[in-house]
């Protein structure tokens, strides 16, 4: 099956308005009415079904000396969707387009059908005087019918932005999901000399340092709205937490004697951490402004990492009560404790998935090799997702529950490596000097 | 933190003095200064009485490493030591306790800042629980000795100060410390 679309106005003054042939009528129509397909494609590719085949072609320019900008906006596009997981990335067939009549091209579904390609995603783009103007079209190519046609547009300093909103595009139509695009992880590196704070995207780009207290600064964490970022910070000599408002810069602390260290935000106004100050190591729930709302944990010696269902109604947590740590989970509304870990003599570091219904955490095996596992809140379905790595810590799920990042000395010194979820597909997330540690990736995608 | 990392090469100078210095308070039990002491469970080997800083510093965090060779460390109060994931003061630490006691009884202006370490083993966030967790027992001992709380400060800094970075019991047991710095 073939369709057709006319690509001589694409560059012209209305930039990348395509003249609709007869056969491709529902190309006009709002993107509402694509609203039953999409549900239609989310079915047939619900997740776990496998990946993706996505063919991704080339970006078309109106003039060549813009081949250059087009290869980077391709190479961002394409690592981007890479980066997922979620897709087989393939080069289109070398027919996938065909000038019937000079003027006309056509796409070749027939040829992206045997190929294997599930969905196909083109475009082109521009530079007007400084203003980029990427358009993108994505087709079911078993269908031919066309998913997506959007135009994105912005500097050439938000290259990467835009080819990124394509993607979470893209990937929210295929999948039902919000993305990853968008979202940030904070760490810990030591590469100054000083455990300090950064922050990156979710694959490692636009580097940032964000505190430079030339101390021993730890466990950042990122309010799910993104305006808070809470870490502990020994700037005054001992382990104080630091809630820190991202735009106005003013830090909260809370003021009270002993450690304040390893924040889990409940929700984007309250923070949960560990206080010493009655004498005891328990969970405090925290305001914004650095005042205790109220107590959460009541038991003797260490209670520890707190991480929250998505409800923000319960609360997994690490306790010392019966010897060495254990996972326990405490039900806040009614105040039940219920012991997650039994395997495993020492677990700690426990992550609660974005959809609510596992818990990643760390056990430190015999020897120095310490292994990411996952299991249900209920202790059920447990996987180890590491192995004979060296020491694997601190996981850490993406907003939409498909990846996780995590810290490994795997090669030597500690550094960030992401996974999926499924424990697949493990690697380095950046390079950088020093050792990184302790990531947290944030709830949101701006 | 800063004046005692920049210590570091002073007192390397003054470790032998340090050492003399310390056993001429604690002579008769100067051994208990040397905890921990072998354990059934654990195969813990006492560590060196002091091994320089300077031997074994990594090149690139040299100033992280060593941590504890600062300007007080010649001082009076002796370091105690602790096994894995314990708080438990061993009969070593308890008769250290009893010479820092002693000695800041007689020395009444004098105030202690208390550390708790940890070895690098397990997880970051757990050990600076366990740090503080150690500091307190150090602490709590003396208070029961009859030294005044208020003259008692405790801090955890977990495993990120070690005073030997290398790896394996030798230097763990090392790690396992509270590190008493004398304040005035």
């Amino acid at each position: 099956m073939m369709f057709a679309y006319n690509i001589k106005t694409c560059f012209g003054m209305q930039f990348f308005r395509y003249v609709v042939t007869a056969v491709m009528i529902f190309l006009c129509f709002p993107l509402s009415l694509f609203a039953a397909e999409r549900g239609e494609y989310i079915a047939i590719h619900k997740e776990g079904s496998g990946k993706i085949t996505l063919a991704l072609n080339k970006l078309d320019v109106p003039v060549k000396e813009e081949s250059r900008l087009a290869e980077r906006l391709d190479a961002i596009i394409h690592d981007g969707l890479d980066f997922t997981g979620l897709f087989t990335m393939i080069s289109p067939p070398i027919n996938v387009k065909t000038n019937n009549s000079g003027e006309k091209v056509v796409l070749n579904f027939g040829a992206l059908d045997s190929v294997g390609a599930a969905v196909y995603a083109g475009g082109a783009v521009s530079n007007t005087s400084g203003s980029i103007t990427l358009y993108m079209e994505v087709y079911d190519t078993s269908g031919a019918k066309l998913l997506l046609n959007k135009t994105y547009n912005g500097n050439p300093q938000q290259l990467r932005a835009i080819g990124y909103a394509f993607c979470a595009d893209l990937i929210e139509l295929l999948t039902g999901k919000k993305s990853i695009f968008g979202s940030k992880i904070v760490f810990v590196s030591n590469k100054t000399g000083f455990k300090e704070i950064y922050e990156c995207d979710f694959d490692g780009h636009e580097l940032r340092q964000l505190t430079n207290s030339h101390s021993i600064s730890l466990t950042p964490a990122l309010s799910p709205d993104g305006r808070y970022l809470a870490y502990t910070d020994f700037s005054s000599g001992r382990p104080a937490l630091y809630i820190r408002d991202l735009s106005e810069g003013k830090i909260s602390t809370i003021g009270k004697s002993g450690i304040s260290i390893d924040p889990g935000w409940r929700n984007s106004r309250e923070v949960a951490t560990t206080l010493s100050f009655e004498g005891d190591q328990e969970i405090y729930l925290i305001k914004t402004d650095g005042s205790i709302s109220r107590r959460l944990t009541f038991s003797k010696g260490i209670d520890l990492s707190p991480s929250f269902s998505p409800d923000g109604n319960k609360m997994a947590y690490v306790s010392d009560r019966n010897g060495l740590p254990q996972i326990f989970i405490e039900d806040l509304p009614s105040g039940q404790v219920s012991r997650l870990t039994f395997s495993g003599r020492y677990n700690t570091q426990p992550s609660w998935s974005p959809a609510g219904d596992k818990i990643a955490y760390t056990t430190w095996e015999s020897g120095s090799e310490i292994n990411i596992f996952v299991t249900g809140i209920d202790g059920s379905g447990l996987k180890q997702l590491t192995e004979k790595s060296g020491e694997n810590e601190s996981p850490s799920w993406s907003p939409d529950g498909r990846m996780i990042v995590f810290t490994s000395s795997r090669q030597g010194s500690k550094k960030l490596y992401i996974m999926q979820s499924t424990g697949e597909n493990q690697r380095p997330l950046l390079q950088s000097e020093g050792e990184q540690m302790q990531p947290s990736w944030s709830k949101f995608c701006q | 933190m800063k004046s005692k990392i920049n210590g570091i090469v002073i007192l390397a100078l003054m470790v032998t003095a340090g050492c003399s210095s310390r056993s001429a308070v604690t002579a008769p039990e100067a051994s208990g200064r040397q905890a921990p002491s072998p354990k059934i469970s654990s195969p813990v080997t006492p560590p060196e009485t002091v091994s320089l800083p300077t031997a074994s510093a990594p090149s690139s965090s040299a100033s992280l490493s060593g941590y504890g060779f600062d300007q007080w460390q010649n001082g009076p109060l002796g370091d105690v030591f602790y096994d894995f994931d314990s708080t438990v003061l061993s009969a070593e630490a308890q008769n250290q306790l009893k010479q820092n006691a002693a000695w800041l009884e007689n020395n009444s202006a004098n105030k202690a800042l208390i550390e708790g370490h940890c070895d690098s083993r397990g997880t970051s966030e757990y050990n600076m629980a366990l740090g503080e967790r150690r500091a307190s027992a150090a602490k709590e001992y003396l208070v029961r000795l009859g030294i005044a709380s208020s003259r008692l400060e405790t801090v955890s800094f977990g495993e990120e100060r070690p005073f030997d970075t290398g790896k394996g019991e030798d230097a763990w047991a090392k790690n396992r410390r509270a590190h008493f710095v004398m304040k005035k």
